[in-house]
């Protein structure tokens, strides 16, 4: 058999579950031995992607209990395996696959739960920038804010969802409020970026999301915060431009 | 301290594999280990508190950079543009040493399957493995040295065994060898052979780094398979380093431990064990 035809075959074996009594025949080793042997690399094959997952969507994890967890995983590994090997960037099409797995239908706020989690994997590993500190932006001449154009920080995610991500989040980390106190009925927009080398995420109003999304949008400063107030009545633009340079989050637009 | 960028080669003393929980430590004071290694993969990301802690370090450590996932012995070629990624990075953190596998993880359609695993050593899996070694040493403007795996299964056809085909690599493309010894007697013990007969047969002067590390037992229905895992090593292996130390010179080594990753005390610890043995073969530590 071909060297290339040989890893097929393996991937079958390893990743599909596959019994093709074509891999034991090629091996060496006692014929009641060659199932075990095999089986080392199948556990080693599942273990190891099944845990790029764990370490990604730890809340997932804990909201569907760990064998749960393991066997879902395990459906989207064979469903979607990683294509290159720089793991960390593997998981991103998890959240999608859990809002059609079937077997966690009855859970619909799982998917975006999974979601946030990815979001703030991103955000851990996403490019450096110099943000946008006050002084700088205070040194502007007022003449040219208008035409401004600052963009979020490369590690900047923002998401909306009909549920309470960030409280469902929050109630399962260590000192985190408590889970029976989270309204299932209100829906949440949440940020999460990197700031000093620590991934941080807190809730969005209306306002500072347009406000967000409209920069995202390279539009310029007085135009996206009119659109802001147009989403969010109660929108006030400068405590909120505040906020955001406080938070390191804001980035002077390249071009 | 002089910037270690400049050290060309890595010290012939024990070093460590850098893991995040032991970052903090490492960041808030300089810690005794003679030089570190990273896995290459985990550091491909364009930014972040891990690359900008390793941007932090280099200037303190001699660097090995350990990559796990090029696949050397894929039968249709290496990932270009994974290539291409390892190549800023080693230009990025100038490491004294670049190894890889013996090994294939992505199949020809693509998929990488996230683990070592085993090349039947024909005269066909030789040609593609040297052309692979030849392609990456090019892109990445580096020898590589390549590291002897654990095996847990062996295939019937082979035209040489695995120090054997080890040694045809090092003659056929220049690289240089990445002996671990605890991978040396897991695979023996798997295949019912002798620890010290590959080193009869492997160049040992192509030897630039050795790994020491661990390995758990698994019951099977017909004995017990070892299985590397990478946690704390055992006695025989301890003593599969002496051999090799007296046998190859003095050679860097590392203490390859992460699972259940322990307290950096408890990792220098072992580091310190390794150094006496480089001291114990009588060799002066460089």
């Amino acid at each position: 058999m071909r060297l290339a035809e040989l890893q097929r075959l393996m991937r079958r074996t390893l990743l599909d579950g596959g019994r093709d009594p074509a891999l034991p025949a090629l091996l060496a080793d006692p014929p009641e031995q060659r199932e075990r042997r095999l089986a080392v690399y199948r556990n080693n094959v599942c273990h190891a992607l099944a845990s790029v997952l764990d370490a990604a969507f730890p809340v997932v994890r804990q909201l569907v209990g760990a064998e749960c967890f393991t066997a879902t995983a395990l459906a989207f590994v064979a469903e979607q395996p990683p294509r290159q090997p720089a793991l960390y960037e593997y998981g991103g099409d998890f959240p999608a696959f859990l809002a059609r797995f079937r077997p966690l239908v009855e859970l619909p706020w799982l998917a975006d739960v999974a979601r946030l989690e990815w979001a703030r994997n991103e955000a851990l590993f996403a490019a450096e920038r110099e943000s946008l500190t006050p002084a700088r932006l205070a040194a502007v001449p007022a003449a040219e804010l208008t035409d401004l154009r600052l963009q979020p920080h490369p590690s900047a995610r923002w998401l909306e969802s009909p549920w309470p991500i960030h409280a469902t989040w929050d109630a399962h980390q260590p000192g985190g409020g408590p889970l029976e106190a989270v309204d299932l009925e209100r829906a949440e927009s949440v940020l999460v970026w990197r700031q000093s080398g620590s991934v941080r995420q807190r809730l969005l109003s209306d306002g500072e999301f347009a406000l967000l999304a409209a920069l995202a949008a390279n539009r310029p400063l007085a135009a996206a915060a009119a659109s802001a107030a147009e989403r969010d009545s109660a929108f006030d633009f400068s405590v909120a431009l505040a906020r955001f340079l406080n938070e390191a989050l804001l980035v002077c637009a390249t071009g | 301290m002089a910037d270690a960028r400049d050290r060309a080669v890595l010290p012939a003393r024990a070093g460590i594999g850098l893991r995040h929980p032991h970052l903090p430590e490492f960041l808030a004071a300089p810690q005794p280990a003679a030089w570190l290694e990273v896995h290459s993969e985990n550091y491909l990301a364009p930014g972040g508190p891990r690359l900008a802690a390793l941007e932090r370090l280099r200037g303190d450590y001699p660097l090995s950079c350990h990559g796990v996932g090029l696949s050397l012995g894929s039968a249709e070629g290496l990932d270009r543009a994974h290539l291409a990624r390892l190549r800023a990075l080693y230009d990025r953190f100038e490491p004294a040493a670049v190894s890889e596998h013996l090994a294939w993880s992505t199949v020809p359609d693509g998929v990488f399957l996230a683990d070592l695993l085993p090349l039947p050593y024909t005269r066909e899996a030789l040609d593609a493995v040297v052309a692979n070694i030849d392609c990456a040493q090019e892109a990445l403007g580096r020898r590589l040295l390549i590291e002897n795996p654990s095996t847990y299964l062996r295939f019937c056809r082979a035209d040489w065994d695995e120090a054997g085909f080890l040694a045809e690599l090092v003659r056929r493309t220049g690289c240089g060898l990445l002996l671990d010894v605890n991978n040396l007697y897991v695979s023996a013990a798997n295949h019912g052979t002798d620890p010290l007969a590959p080193l009869d047969c492997l160049p040992l002067a192509a030897v630039e780094e050795i790994h020491i590390a661990g390995h758990a037992r698994a019951a099977t229905a017909t004995g017990e398979l070892l299985i590397d895992d990478h946690g704390s090593a055992a006695e025989p292996v301890w003593a599969l380093l002496a051999t090799t130390l007296a046998r190859a010179g003095p050679k860097p080594i590392l203490v390859e431990w992460d699972t259940n990753i322990p307290e950096l005390p408890i990792l220098l610890g072992e580091a310190e064990r390794a150094d006496a043995c480089l001291r114990g073969a009588g060799h002066a530590l460089g």
